[in-house]
This record gives C-alpha cells, structure tokens and sequence, in this order.
C-alpha cells in the first residue's frame, strides 16, 4: 500500500520531506505520499476518518485524537517523535524594542516580566496568536507568560492564527505578538516587523516539540511496514540534524511544494545555524533539532507533561485518564527500530526535566547519549513520578 | 477540549442559520442553492478575505459548513468553549453512527460544525447537501484535470512526431507507429514515450 503521510509548512517537517525526497522510504521499499495541509484541524480530521495515515503532529493534539477526544473513530499512537525546540514567541516591533532581547535566552522570564509591566502600563490587553489551542506553542506561550508573573486567562487575548498568516496579521495589527514555528519569526523580522524575545529553548531547554503519529488500526496491521518507516523516520533525522547537510536541506524544503519560501530563511532555524550566523546577531528562529539529545525517543513523561499542562489550561476535564493516555506514546515499537540500526535506546521510558543546567549522560544502551540542559525558565521542576 | 456537552437542550433559531466559509464562489452559490431547498435554513456567506472566527462570533450561527483548504479552520476548534465573546461554544459535527458519511465529508473537503446540543437530525440534512455539492465539484475539477492531462499528452505524441518524421524521413503514420512500438517494448505509455523523446530533443541528442 501507498501511505498517506501529512504535514504543515514548517521546518520541522524536514525529516518527512528528506525521507521521502532522498529515497530513505524507499529505501526500506515502502511507499508513501506525502500531502501538505493547510491546517492542522485538517491533519486531526483526516487522520481521524482514515484520509491519512500518519504524519508530523502537535502533540497535544496527537494526544487530544488519540483518546477520541474530537469524536472521530480512528485512534493514534506516537511510535516517535520529530523535533525538539523550534518555536519562538515573537512580539510586534512596538513592544519588542522596549523589552531586553538576549542571544542565549538567559533573560526570557526578564522579557516576559518586562512585557507584563509595559502592556499593564500602557493600559492594552495585548492579543497573542498561537497555531492551534491544543499545541505545543499555547502551552509554552503560557507557561513563559505565567512565569513572569501574567494571568494568561485574564491579562491576554489568545486568537488562532494559522502560521503561515501570523506575519500578515501582524503587520495588519490585528495580533500584537505570536508564538510559532519557524521560519515566521524570522519572516516577521526581515519585514520589520516584529523580533523574537523568547526562543522555545528559553523557555524550556531541548523542549519537546513536534511527533510523528500513526493511526493505531494501521499499525497493528502493518508492523513490518511501520517499523521501515521508523527506521527510514530516524535515517532522515539523521541526515537533517547534520549542520553539513542544512543548505541541501533546506534547497529542498524551500519548493513551492513544501514550504514555497527562500532557503536562507529556512536556513536560520537548521542545525548550524550559529555557525552560519555572525555571533553579534539577533536569533528570531529557534533551531530545530532532529535527532541529537535523545529527539526522536517519545519519551512517555513528556506525554505526562502535555497531559498535565492541557488540564491545567482547562483543555481536558477530570475525566481524562492521563495514565491511559501516556500509553498513546509507544517508546517500546521505537526501540525495535533503533535497534535495527544500532542506533541507542533511553534505558526508561520516563525522565525528570528542570533538573540540569549543564551536559549530562542519558543511560541508554548500548551506550549513553549526550544530552544538553533541560532547565525551564522559572527554575522548576517537573517529576513524572 | 472537553468531553461531551453537558445541556444537551439548546435553543436554534426557528429557521437554523448556517454560515458558509468556502472561498469557491461557484460552489458557495450552489451550496446556497441547495439548502434553500431544505426550506429552514437561513444562510450566510463568509466574505471572501474575512476570518471564520469573526464571522461565526458577529453571526452567531447554529451551524457552520467550511471548505477544508481554508488555513483559518483551526481557529474554530477554539469555539468549544463558551465565554464572554463566544456564549453558543460549538463543536464539529459527528455523527458517530454513520462513519462511511464522515469519510465522504472529509474526502470531499467540507466539514461541518454546530452549536452545542444542537440535535443530529437537525443538523444532518444540512451537512449532507453540502457534501453533495462538494462532491459533485471535485467530480467536475478531477474530470477537468483528466481532460487536461490528455489533452496535454495528445499534444506532446503530435510534437514528438515531427522531428521523427524529419530525421527518418517518416510519413506521420509511422512515426506514430515507431512511438507506439517502443511504448510496447518498454511497457511504457505512448505519451511518456513522446514526453521522453521531447526531453532529450531539448538536450540536443537525436532520437
């Protein structure tokens, strides 16, 4: 069979777009075709009536369908995830340029401290944009607006703004400040119109960001032919994560097909970019990372961690069954696949976050896996036990 | 997201009024048309360049049928929950018990929401028109595409006749015949055949 596999112009459908462009499906000889949507309700939908059979999802959202939450009959699983980073909040000129900008994203919670007192000062409920209510972005946005001491539900407007219309909308007025993937954020500074004060590794070092889904149903069909996907998922991860590979990358996620945009934008947000960048430069992408620190491992606890925060935000009911639903991730059918490759395997399945600032060791076998920090902007830290 | 609605009694308006986001004009009308036919529907359009979202809060609709292409869909996943700007929270329309229905929706590229507690046989008739006329018009696109295609592939065995012709000193029949001998022999068709030999026509090497 030929899979239906979707996805949404942003950079962090590289690994897709490569597996399919570079041969790495087929590679595995499996088949696929790949269909760019232009919202991710639609990638809910028809992953939910059969339409598609898998892609590159919010998690939230993934986690939202998978527990049948939006009514359709097809259940999914994340066998793997994407991306790690990636998002950035950025703010129309007007409030950027009184707020402190900072390269490395030490000062995110200044900015988002900075930003609570102008908006307060100048009287204007500020109207921020994020992708979708159940994504990634809303519930960084939050999470960095609450830790410098904002009532998200009260002091701020949220609208739903597609990501490739957030920059229209601010250049119209319409939003004061969005929270997306990249390249916007870049596309809005080259504009003028706007900069990014806070990258989504500010806010959460190494935070996950987009999976890889699959209806359930297919997956007990097919395993052989899901597991060539994951191995041929986890090549293209490979092959993308590598800074000497982002020019070819980005020529081909740049067609009008994928993403229709200039590969020196995409460019800002692939592996290397600070290498490529002059070190005095203001970043407006977050890089987007597709393997190193353990990328591609669904970790269950952060499964748990989105669970927690939609509940917190009002998105899920007491009802929901966050042990059930943490099931949803499946590190067990990665694991068959990264072992076929050799490739290491996190020895749990579920691991603290906020607890270091510096280069650690992840126990995985057969040897451990180089991991950067995974501090949270206001110093917490979350135990999925 | 919640869960299912918790009053499942919700007052419509005695005609429903449905709001009709697709930015295909033609199809819009013919939509239009045929809920008219239901008799108990009011209508209204989407104006082109307008946001769903501001629509459906200035409308405040019973029932609202949106072309899937449109980017702003996502917007109306954030109506689910009521609040100040947003008193009828709605929700995509389900129906649960006929899944071939749902698929042929969303294969169609329509997709339908209703204000909470809105009753299915309300709601469904309305949905299923829209369907049809969905339908129907990517029926007319897919069978427009196809006639382009051939024409286009008629086109390029006619171009890739004349320089065999020109070369072999060919009468236009066996040119044909050439291109078909070698579509057989490659198990290709006769149209991939031509655009080839187009292809390397343009590269300078003869066929």
């Amino acid at each position: 069979m030929t899979f239906q596999l979707g996805l949404l112009r942003l950079t962090d459908s590289a690994p897709l777009i490569i597996a399919k462009e570079l041969d790495f499906f087929a590679g595995e000889k499996i088949e696929v075709s790949l269909s760019v949507e232009p919202s991710w309700a639609n990638m809910a939908d028809k992953l939910g009536y059969g339409l598609l059979d898998g892609g590159v999802m919010l998690p939230p959202l993934a986690l939202a369908v998978g527990m049948g939450l939006r009514g359709a009959p097809e259940r999914l699983i994340v066998p793997s995830s994407v991306s790690l980073n990636g998002n950035a909040v950025t703010l129309a000129a007007p409030w950027a340029d009184d707020l402190p900008l900072d390269r490395t994203g030490a000062t995110s919670i200044d900015a988002a401290r900075r930003f609570g007192t102008l908006f307060r000062r100048r009287a204007k409920k500020p109207t921020l944009a994020v992708v979708h209510t159940l994504s990634t972005h809303n519930l960084l946005l939050r999470y960095w607006l609450t830790a410098g001491g904002i009532d998200p539900d009260r002091e701020v407007e949220f609208v739903v703004v597609p990501p490739a219309e957030t920059v229209t909308a601010m250049r119209e007025g319409r939003i004061d400040g969005f929270c997306a993937g990249a390249p916007w954020g870049e596309v809005a500074a080259r504009l003028g119109l706007g900069r990014t004060v806070a990258t989504s590794h500010a806010i959460w070092n190494y935070c996950p960001e987009k999976v890889f889904t699959i209806r359930r149903d297919l997956a007990q069909r097919r395993p052989g032919e899901l597991q060539a996907m994951l191995r041929a998922l986890l090549r293209a991860a490979l092959f993308c994560d590598a800074p000497e590979n982002a020019e070819h990358c980005a020529a081909i996620l740049s067609r009008e097909e994928y993403l229709g945009l200039p590969r020196d934008i995409i460019l800002t947000s692939l592996p290397g970019t600070t290498l490529r960048r002059p070190s005095t430069s203001h970043a407006n992408s977050d890089v987007s990372v597709f393997f190193a620190n353990a990328a591609t491992f669904p970790w269950r606890s952060h499964a748990l961690w989105f669970l927690r925060q939609m509940r917190r935000w009002g998105h899920l009911d007491d009802t929901t069954d966050s042990r059930a639903a943490v099931g949803i991730y499946r590190p067990d059918l990665y694991a068959e696949a990264a072992n076929a490759l050799g490739l290491p395997v996190p020895s749990s399945d579920m691991k603290t976050e906020g607890e270091r600032d510096h280069p650690w060791l992840l126990p995985a076998v057969p040897s451990p896996i180089p991991m950067g920090p995974d501090r949270f902007c206001d110093g917490t830290r979350f135990d999925p036990k | 997201m919640s869960g299912a609605a918790k009053t499942v009694h919700v007052s419509l308006s005695i005609n429903l009024k449905v709001l009709l986001a697709d930015s295909n004009s033609e199809r819009a009308a013919a939509v239009e048309n045929s809920l008219s036919d239901l008799g108990n529907a009011l209508i209204v359009r989407v104006p082109p360049g307008s946001s769903i979202y501001d629509a459906v809060i200035a409308e405040a609709p019973d029932v609202i049928i949106v072309d899937m292409a449109r980017p702003d869909r996502d917007a109306i996943d954030d109506l689910r929950r009521a609040n100040a700007v947003n008193p009828r929270p709605i929700v995509m329309f389900v129906d649960g018990d006929d899944r071939s229905f749902m698929e042929e929706a969303v294969a169609a590229g329509v997709c339908s929401y209703n204000v909470v507690g809105a009753a299915l046989p309300d709601v469904k008739p309305m949905v299923m028109a829209a369907v049809a006329i969905f339908r129907k018009h990517q029926h007319v696109a897919a069978d427009l595409a196809k006639a382009n295609t051939s024409l286009r592939e008629r086109e390029a065995v006619d171009q890739a006749k004349a320089p065999l012709m020109r070369r072999h000193k060919f009468g236009e029949p066996e040119a044909y015949r050439w291109l078909r001998r070698r579509a057989m022999n490659e198990n290709k068709r006769i149209a991939a055949v031509a655009a080839e030999l187009l292809a390397k026509n343009s590269e300078g090497s003869e066929p």
